[in-house]
């Protein structure tokens, strides 16, 4: 069930009111209520995917009060691998296994050995890397003692399928999500409030925002030997807010869907495109990836500490992981082995916690020398876009190639986009005060967390309902969220 | 809680009344098939592609029939023969009518289709457009189209107001004015033509099942009036293309006369008329073209 969509339009109220007011009564009917709203929701694509989450559900569940029971170590990494094989092996099957057959022929073919094997028809199932990741975490962590295992079926499974978050995330930490589900919940008036604000700018930004910039990234990425260099370097930086305002949008929704439950979800992103520099950007930019594989990667293989050698290495393999839980595509590999070539000299130079703070904190314009920061920075995040939105490597190639040549000083041309919902001007105009929005509220969780709460009532609603409107009015073509396929 | 569940009431119906205001406003601009879908349900009914939809005016055929005409065409994509255009059609036929009249035009690429294999009712293209999904036909204004079909668009309502180009009348008639300068004209022929040519000719094939929803259908408006296939005019080098696609279209169609009250082909005087693009007849052609049927119909009553 997409979250713009009619069906989610109707089926959130309906399990808002049931898990407020008919299965309130006790905490474990509440949870069970939740796990079944899961399901139907998960379900709705195709309801042979519960099947996956279930099997998932029931290993990690097991393999932690394996954990519980057992002291030696040998065994207690013998449960550990258990885990591990089965969710990565689950992903790997389902996501990887045409990508490595694929190269596996054409490495052999390299040496005039043919191959002949069959790629299969697999569906990839929605969100199974974020789920599979969420309870490796649960699994990990019990490991690492630093969780409890749960003794309650109903609220793990709860945790594991929670719908707001279940199929692009965040990708939560047990040791965050799975107690909230052990507590009564009460309802906040403001904290509902605030989701509600939350949910409306998730909206926005999917539905305005992504959705009309993917239209022009779609049109200029698919006919790119049609266009100019600059019309390149235009859809590429439409496909850059298209992928911001895709994934932090279903990130606001889920977020502020959960509040409407009485749960606290993390902080996804944080205004990345503010950012000073790679690392901020990494910092700010799907936070809870970037922290799930910083905890149970780049830690573990050591992080930063030890030689030159070592932090190279460790930096390549968590940006080139990265990328490749994106998508079984080389592209995705390309992409993050770019952010790790961005990173590196920061690192090496350990200027890589310079802008821990917010940009311009409490002034409202940065300085020059943020602005140029900030630029530069979001320039080199718009080129590494390109790796990651083109078919293939020779796509990327070949736009690059046209943005370094000499089409680079051919403006765009409006005649080139007459099939598009919305004026190129509109889109501007949109992106703009977007971006202005986004800069006032940077300080806060969400753009409009603050934004307008201390107007009069009138001035207030009036807001909400322009916001609405654009919504319902400037709508562009429906897209499905680019994360889903991740 | 009481004070969230108002709050958010009162919001969702401040925000629904507006939204509704502004689909109320939806007309002949906003699209080429709303209007369609917000008339009555009919007795007499015109019936085919984007070649009926452009070519055949109701005003013509209510004049000179002295009928109160629907056109209920949409486009080769919308509506092809089939199991979505026949339920459809069923929608839009008022109950217990008797003395309907109802215009059936064909052509080769109505009864043919682009799907691997041609009888794969599943994956006809129409089954996700609006004729499909469209339950209620006869609504006004029309939500359940408007929100399943403008999704995306719904600016479209106040942009395209004065949008003279296309124009959609309350009786489904399609009136498409292009400039028809010379020039301009050629060269929309010559691109559509060489569309049809490089494109449709080599993907689309006969679709028995389509033809024997052809069937079915007239065999349905028989039992509610009476049936009058016609094979609309169409510029000379489309003809070829058509001539290529099904050689024995018209023998096809004789199947069909013994069911209906009669096949007028009108290719033959192909010459004698206009195209805005080769597929389509231009609004002056379509009166003259309109008037030929309707006098045919009331001379083979």
């Amino acid at each position: 069930m997409l979250f713009n969509s009619i069906d989610f339009a109707i089926f959130l109220p309906i399990v808002f009111i049931l898990y407020w007011f008919i299965f309130n009564k006790n905490i474990k009917l509440q949870n069970c209520f939740l796990v079944a709203a899961s399901y139907l929701f998960y379900g709705w694509w195709d309801w042979r995917f519960l099947l996956l989450i279930i099997f998932s559900t029931l290993v990690d569940y097991s393999v932690g009060r394996g954990l519980l029971k057992q002291e030696k170590p040998f065994k207690r990494k013998i449960l550990l691998w258990v885990s591990i094989t089965v969710n990565i092996g689950v992903l790997v099957f389902f996501k990887y296994y045409n990508f490595f057959l694929d190269n596996f022929i054409s490495a052999f073919s390299l040496f005039g050995m043919e191959i002949k094997a069959n790629t299969l028809n697999i569906i990839l199932p929605v969100g199974i890397s974020f789920y599979t990741f969420q309870t490796l975490s649960y699994t990990i962590d019990i490991y690492k003692k630093q969780l409890k295992p749960s003794k309650d079926i109903i609220g793990f499974s709860a945790f594991v399928s929670f719908f707001p978050q279940l199929v692009a995330g965040p990708i939560e930490r047990a040791t965050n999500l799975l107690p909230q589900f052990y507590k009564k919940r009460t309802f906040d008036y403001t904290k509902a409030i605030d989701g509600m604000r939350q949910i409306l700018w998730g909206l926005f930004k999917k539905i305005v925002i992504a959705d009309n910039c993917a239209e022009y990234a779609n049109l200029i990425f698919n006919n790119s030997i049609d266009y100019s260099g600059s019309t390149l370097v235009l859809g590429a930086i439409f496909f850059t807010f298209q992928i911001y305002c895709d994934f932090s949008g279903y990130s606001d929704i889920a977020i502020g869907t959960s509040r409407l439950f009485g749960f606290n979800l993390m902080q996804n992103f944080n205004f990345p495109y503010f950012s000073r520099d790679i690392a901020e950007f990494w910092r700010r930019w799907h936070i809870s990836l970037s922290t799930w594989f910083r905890d149970y990667l780049y830690i573990p293989l050591g992080g930063s500490i030890g030689g030159m050698w070592i932090k190279i290495r460790n930096t390549f393999i968590i940006f080139i992981v990265s990328g490749f839980w994106h998508g079984a595509n080389w592209t995705f590999i390309i992409w993050g082995a770019l952010n790790a070539v961005y990173f590196l000299p920061l690192l090496l130079t350990n200027n890589n916690r310079n802008n821990i703070d917010w940009v311009a904190h409490g002034k409202n314009f940065p300085t020059i020398k943020e602005t140029l920061s900030m630029i530069l920075t979001f320039g080199l995040t718009v080129f590494a876009w390109i790796f990651f939105r083109a078919k293939n490597i020779e796509h990327a190639w070949e736009i690059i190639s046209s943005i370094f040549s000499k089409t680079i000083f051919i403006l765009p041309k409006g005649s080139d986009f007459i099939n598009t919902s919305l004026h190129p001007l509109m889109i501007f105009l949109l992106l703009g005060i977007f971006i202005l929005i986004e800069w006032i509220g940077r300080e806060q969780q969400f753009a409009i967390a603050k934004l307008g709460l201390k107007w009069n009532i009138f001035y207030r609603w009036f807001f909400y309902t322009i916001i609405s409107l654009t919504i319902i009015l400037l709508s562009g073509s429906k897209q499905e969220f680019i994360y889903f396929q991740f | 809680m009481k004070r969230f569940l108002l709050q958010i009431s009162l919001f969702s119906i401040i925000i629904t009344a507006i939204f509704g205001i502004i689909l109320s406003l939806a007309d002949g601009n906003t699209d080429p098939f709303y209007i369609r879908f917000t008339t009555p349900k009919q007795e007499n009914l015109i019936l085919g592609t984007s070649r009926a939809a452009q070519g055949l005016q109701p005003k013509v055929f209510n004049e000179i029939c002295n009928k109160n005409f629907t056109n209920y065409s949409f486009t080769v994509a919308h509506s092809p023969y089939g199991k979505v255009y026949l339920n459809s059609i069923k929608k839009k036929i008022k109950e217990n009518t008797k003395n309907g009249i109802y215009i059936v035009t064909v052509d080769p690429w109505s009864i043919s289709s682009q799907t691997k294999d041609p009888n794969d009712l599943n994956k006809f293209r129409e089954n996700k457009l609006c004729v499909a999904t469209t339950q209620y036909v006869d609504y006004n204004p029309n939500f359940f189209y408007l929100i399943e079909n403008l999704n995306g668009k719904y600016l479209d309502i106040f942009t395209k107001k004065n949008n003279s180009k296309i124009f959609l009348h309350n009786d489904g008639w399609l009136e498409v004015s292009p400039s028809m300068d010379s020039n301009e004209t050629i060269k929309r022929i010559t691109s559509k033509i060489e569309d049809y040519r490089k494109n449709n000719l080599p993907s689309y094939k006969y679709s028995s099942l389509r033809f024997q929803y052809l069937k079915n259908l007239i065999e349905f408006l028989n039992k509610n009036g009476s049936v009058y296939i016609v094979r609309l005019p169409i510029h000379p080098s489309m003809m070829n293309i058509e001539d290529e696609l099904m050689p024995n279209f018209n023998n096809k169609i004789d199947e069909l006369t013994l069911q209906s009250k009669g096949y007028l082909d009108m290719t033959p005087l192909n010459n004698k008329f206009i195209y805005t693009d080769g597929n389509h007849l231009y609004k002056d052609s379509g009166e003259e073209v309109s008037k030929i049927i309707a006098q045919w119909i009331i001379n083979n009553k």
